[in-house]
């Protein structure tokens, strides 16, 4: 039986692949998690798509239907032009890192716990506490934008990487000087989407988790008081986190539809 | 919280997911939204077309009861002048008829009235040789005499 120090909740179910290399390990909670959420979603629209009529809608392609028209509004209002991967995308944004957060209100030891029935000694519950799947989202987001970016206007796109912000502001003979400054500029701009996009939904669903799992050691280590004041505590943290997570998915997704509305605003001259 | 192998495979489920969920949810809940928006928009624009239809019928209804309500007072007032017209001439034809009457039964009573006042003459003109013959008590030679009565008659008549 593992011990219940903080620190050992936050540790993952991990398969070491390569011992010498950091990088070649894997999070089985993560990924096993991350399936079983991601095949929940597409049996769900198996089933749902089997069911779908044009006519008067009910049950659940009502909901879903209401969910792909609120997408579809938000798309539409920041869209300058129609790109098809765009909803579906967001959509999927939208509705997987909802889910996901939304594991962050089962109680903290649950999942654990039983993990530890089957002899698996760190079982972290929710993959979005993992820095690996904001990441990884927030990656595929930033790669799908640098290439709409390049196939829809190459030239305007690599002229900006130069020439922003300063080559206007300085005179002719030092323009060919300023452009690696514009370069480095540029970049960290760029880079800072993916960064800023992944570190804030792993920031705000990590610290969410450590919130209960103090909550929690705080609960099983005093007198009835303070397992009293824990309950409420918890239960009342519980209720804002589930808003978080709503809140968080709705931003990732919101931010991924308008870096990518960005890269697909026509040039202006 | 590292970044490890993970993260490539996160980066594949991902967007396996974006795929699935693109093929299997999004599209046909977009189609079948789409289809019935069309739809919808299709029974609206068919409801403006069967009220519009209604209200050019209804004109016409208006149309063609205030044509035939003309038509039928054209009707009446042509058989009511008919009417007159035939009352008219009837009521002519029955005039000259009765007057053509009236004129016969005159002529009539008129030759009745000449008969008569032969027969009348010539019975007084016996009667006053009768008498006469009477008072004078001789004979009267009654064709000597004839004519002289045959004038007094008359001329009494006529008086």
């Amino acid at each position: 039986m593992a011990d219940n120090s903080i620190a050992s909740h936050l540790q993952y179910w991990t398969y070491v692949v390569d011992e010498s290399n950091p990088f070649m390990q894997i999070h089985l909670d993560t990924m096993v998690v991350t399936l079983f959420v991601a095949t929940l979603m597409v049996g769900f629209s198996l089933w749902l798509k089997g069911k779908i009529v044009a006519g008067a809608p009910v049950g659940a392609q009502n909901g879903a239907e209401s969910l792909v028209g609120f997408i579809n509004d938000t798309v539409n209002d920041n869209f300058p032009v129609k790109n098809p991967l765009i909803a579906p995308l967001a959509l999927t944004i939208f509705v997987f890192i909802f889910l996901v957060n939304t594991l962050d209100v089962l109680p903290a030891y649950l999942l654990g716990n039983v993990a530890h029935l089957f002899g698996i000694h760190h079982f972290r519950p929710v993959p979005t506490n993992d820095l690996n799947l904001p990441a990884a989202m927030g990656v595929s987001v930033f790669l799908l934008v640098l290439y709409y970016e390049f196939k829809l206007k190459p030239v305007h796109f690599c002229k900006e990487l130069l020439m922003e912000p300063f080559t206007s502001l300085v005179p002719g003979f030092l323009k060919p000087v300023v452009m690696p400054i514009n370069l480095i500029l540029k970049l960290v701009e760029e880079v800072a989407k993916p960064l800023s996009l992944s570190f804030r939904l792993f920031g705000n669903m990590f610290a969410g988790e450590v919130i209960f799992l103090l909550i929690a050691s705080l609960l099983l280590g005093g007198g009835p008081i303070a397992v009293g004041a824990g309950f409420f505590v918890g239960l009342g943290w519980s209720f804002f986190h589930l808003f978080i997570g709503l809140l968080q998915a709705f931003i990732f997704m919101i931010l991924t539809v308008v870096y990518l509305s960005i890269a697909h605003q026509p040039v202006e001259h | 919280m590292s970044i490890d192998l993970t993260f490539i495979g996160q980066i594949v489920v991902f967007l396996t997911m974006v795929v699935l969920l693109k093929k299997h949810l999004y599209v046909p809940l977009n189609e079948a939204m789409e289809s019935r928006t069309k739809k919808i928009a299709e029974g609206l624009a068919a409801a403006d077309a069967g009220n519009k239809a209604r209200e050019a019928a209804e004109k016409e209804v208006e149309a063609q009861l205030i044509a035939a309500r003309n038509k039928a007072q054209e009707i009446v007032a042509s058989a009511e002048k008919r009417a007159a017209e035939v009352a008219e001439s009837a009521t002519n034809k029955a005039r000259d008829d009765a007057s053509k009457i009236v004129e016969a039964a005159k002529e009539e009573v008129a030759a009745e009235a000449v008969r008569a006042r032969d027969a009348l003459r010539s019975e007084v003109a016996s009667i006053a040789m009768l008498a006469a013959e009477k008072v004078l008590g001789a004979e009267i030679d009654a064709k000597r005499h004839a004519a002289l009565v045959e004038g007094v008659i008359r001329d009494g008549f006529v008086k």
